[in-house]
């Protein structure tokens, strides 16, 4: 296959992963910074809730991975 | 951790309380409330607690001052205080100390307030005499010979037809001709101006704009008899002193309470151990003729609160151990490590206090947690850069804040381990001495097109590695605290993953296509287990719980994915320094290994934290515990 086109797809796969993850990191980040103001024992907590939507762009880049390991 | 009862006559509870506060290993609960002990609280005592009342006013008082100090109420000399504070003398010396601390804070205050308040002045101020340069030349003696008198006018109005009823009004009291108005606009809705009229006049024109309600500019008092360009010459001047002015009031303030802080410090600490011991009267039950104390206390330091009583008390106190339910919520969490272990504490109590009588999974991260931030940084050169940051953050801070110093020994380890990752890598600025000085990979070399599968697996087998443990400990757990459901369903997401890896094995040739009868036996048993066990929705959330396990998995494809993003920056720094002009390309390769390099210490970082966190902690540990908080720590708390 195109060696542009495998470039494009693993370029995608990261990209909206990305995106993805950083639209659900911005509503969480939100919501957790305010828990955080009324109770800073919350800190680890919404660190690891801030975390979680990372796993998006993880995915994304096995998915990319995956496209220039095995296509390309 | 163990529950103990401290029985003795009623009239040996103060110092039975004082012996338990220096011991610092008891945390006492309150003692009626305990089932075993058929005793009544305490009744209150209007002495005691008027004394406490007074020593809580004192510390108040004491760490206001500490504070304004900038020193910490627990600070130097807090453990050198024994025996018990003059509280009166404490309050007298307060009291005399008050008094000038309070005129030196009025006088900065007056200063930060005249910095604040004089600079409003100014540009409305040279608005004005710009507007009558005839004015502006004339000196106080001048104007005073004239007769004149200024008023400056703040009118809050987009509205000209304001001035002119003005006017109007200024010739219907005191006359045309008898006076001078001027303006400018100094903003949207703010028209200044400035009138000029006879001294005769004046009680006229303030009685008009009083009547009018007029806002005028009222200058501060010391500048009221001056002329408006004098009054502006004086302001600026005033301006320029003000921050000197400041600064020695502010060292005048620090050197009076530099004088007194060292006492003071050893006073709170004296203090606070009195309170503490008097409010512990409250959680004291008593009978007739005997007190009764409850507490939790680790069971090294048991022999030792027993001869720290029977030393001062003798035979008349008895410490009874009390029994405690398996599992009890209620018992506190003394988390306990070998000294290497002892940083990752914090970061383990960052997420939650592990249960009582539950895993402690502090080694384990100190284990793996330095190993993925080494795995991610992977680079001689900014390993050793993060290793000496964190050994000086930790000396330079280390003292002050244990968190700081914790934080210090983490990265330092992580550093380590980078610097060894990087000659597995062979990295060293990225690619900059693989090109100058030929340094080869132990292993393979990340920025290499063939290193990405290669990098990918050791990703994926070191989440594996780290998920089956989690697991396992899981599945130990749930059977430790007899719940077998929860430790099966644990077994059979192991067996899932075993079938599963082995089928990995299989399609890459490591193992032999014999193997995979075996593995798909192994999968369905470990299936059937977790789906039957999930009840009623097995078939749903035991799926969802299988997927969630290989998701974990792959989520440590990040360490593969941060490291590469780390090595890629350096090699396009490096390239920069190759390509572009001498200076610039130099300039821009330093900044950009400057940005990877704080970016190596707290991306990988968080990555870590959150490897630990969501993927392997959630497998074992039971969260919620309360830490354990000794009766005397309070004192020196923060130590």
């Amino acid at each position: 296959m195109e060696i542009g086109l495998i470039a494009i797809g693993a370029g995608l796969a990261v990209g909206l992963g990305a995106l993805g993850t950083g639209y659900a990191q911005a509503r969480i980040g939100a919501a957790a910074m305010a828990a955080i103001a009324e109770k800073p024992e919350l800190t680890g907590r919404a660190i690891l809730l801030v975390a979680l939507p990372e796993t998006l762009v993880i995915l994304g880049f096995a998915v990319a991975a995956m496209a220039i390991l095995l296509l390309a | 951790m163990r529950k103990i009862a401290v029985v003795g006559p009623r009239q040996m509870l103060a110092p039975a309380l004082e012996r338990l506060h220096g011991a610092r290993s008891v945390e006492l609960i309150c003692a009626a409330s305990v089932r075993e002990i058929p005793a009544e609280p305490l009744p209150p005592d209007p002495v005691r607690d008027g004394r406490i009342a007074a020593l809580r006013s004192l510390t108040v008082r004491l760490d206001g001052l500490l504070e304004l100090s900038g020193e910490a109420p627990a600070g130097e000399g807090a453990e050198r205080h024994t025996g018990v504070v003059d509280a009166a003398a404490v309050a007298r010396d307060l009291d005399a100390v008050a008094a000038d601390v309070r005129e030196r804070l009025g006088a900065i205050e007056a200063l930060e307030e005249e910095q604040a308040l004089l600079p409003r002045y100014v540009r409305p101020m040279r608005a004005i005499l710009g507007l009558v340069p005839e004015l502006a030349r004339l000196n106080d003696a001048q104007l005073r010979g004239l007769g004149l008198e200024t008023i400056a006018l703040v009118l809050a109005t987009e509205d000209d037809a304001l001035l002119d009823a003005l006017r109007s009004e200024l010739v219907h009291r005191i006359g045309d001709g008898r006076f001078e108005l001027v303006s400018a606009r100094e903003q949207a809705g703010v028209l200044g101006c400035l009138l000029v009229f006879s001294r005769e006049r004046s009680d006229a024109v303030h009685a008009l704009l009083r009547d009018e309600q007029v806002r005028h500019l009222p200058l501060p008092q010391r500048y009221e008899h001056l002329s408006l360009r004098s009054a502006l010459r004086a302001i600026e001047q005033r301006l320029t002193e003000l921050p000197d002015q400041e600064a020695r009031a502010r060292a005048d303030l620090a050197r009076l309470l530099a004088e007194h802080c060292g006492d003071w410090v050893v006073a709170r600490a004296g203090l606070g151990a009195e309170l503490e011991r008097l409010e512990a009267h409250a959680l004291a039950a008593v009978t007739a003729r005997a007190f009764v104390l409850a507490g939790w206390v680790p069971e090294p330091a048991l022999p030792g609160v027993r001869a720290a009583l029977a030393d001062a008390l003798g035979d008349a106190v008895a410490v009874e151990e009390l029994r405690v339910p398996a599992r009890d919520a209620e018992t506190p969490v003394l988390l306990h490590q070998p000294a290497p272990a002892r940083p990752f504490e914090s970061l383990v109590r960052f997420l939650d206090t592990p249960r009582s009588g539950t895993l402690d999974p502090t080694v384990l991260m100190a284990i793996f947690m330095p190993v993925m931030f080494g795995a991610m940084v992977g680079d001689v050169v900014y390993g050793a850069i993060l290793l000496g940051l964190a050994l000086w953050g930790r000396r330079r801070f280390g003292a002050g804040s244990p968190l700081a110093r914790d934080l210090g020994s983490v990265l330092a380890v992580g550093s380590a381990w980078a610097i060894g990752f990087g000659f597995l890598y062979g990295e060293a600025l990225g690619n900059a001495a693989r090109r100058a000085f030929g340094l080869d990979a132990l292993w393979f070399y990340r920025g290499s097109p063939d290193a990405l599968e290669p990098l990918l697996l050791f990703a994926l087998a070191l989440g594996a590695a780290h998920v089956v443990l989690g697991v396992v400990l899981g599945a130990w757990q749930g059977w430790r605290d007899g719940r077998p459901r929860d430790s099966l369903e644990k077994v059979g997401t192991l067996l899932v993953l075993i079938g599963l890896f082995t089928v990995a094995g299989v399609v890459s040739d490591v193992l032999g296509t014999g193997a995979l009868p075996v593995a798909a036996i192994v999968a369905i048993v470990g299936l059937v287990l977790v789906l039957t066990l999930h009840g009623a929705l097995g078939a749903v959330t035991g799926a969802l719980e299988l997927v969630g396990t290989v998701g974990n998995i792959l989520s440590y494809l990040r360490l593969a994915a941060v490291g590469l993003a780390s090595v890629y920056l350096a090699i396009v720094a490096n390239e920069f320094a190759v390509v572009a002009p001498a200076g610039i390309g130099v300039v821009v390769a330093v900044l950009l290994h400057a940005l990877n390099v704080a970016l190596a210490g707290f991306s990988p970082t968080v990555q870590a934290l959150r490897l630990h966190y969501v993927e392997f902690f959630q497998k074992f540990l039971t969260g919620g515990g309360r830490p354990f908080r000794p009766f005397g720590a309070e004192g020196v708390a923060g130590r």
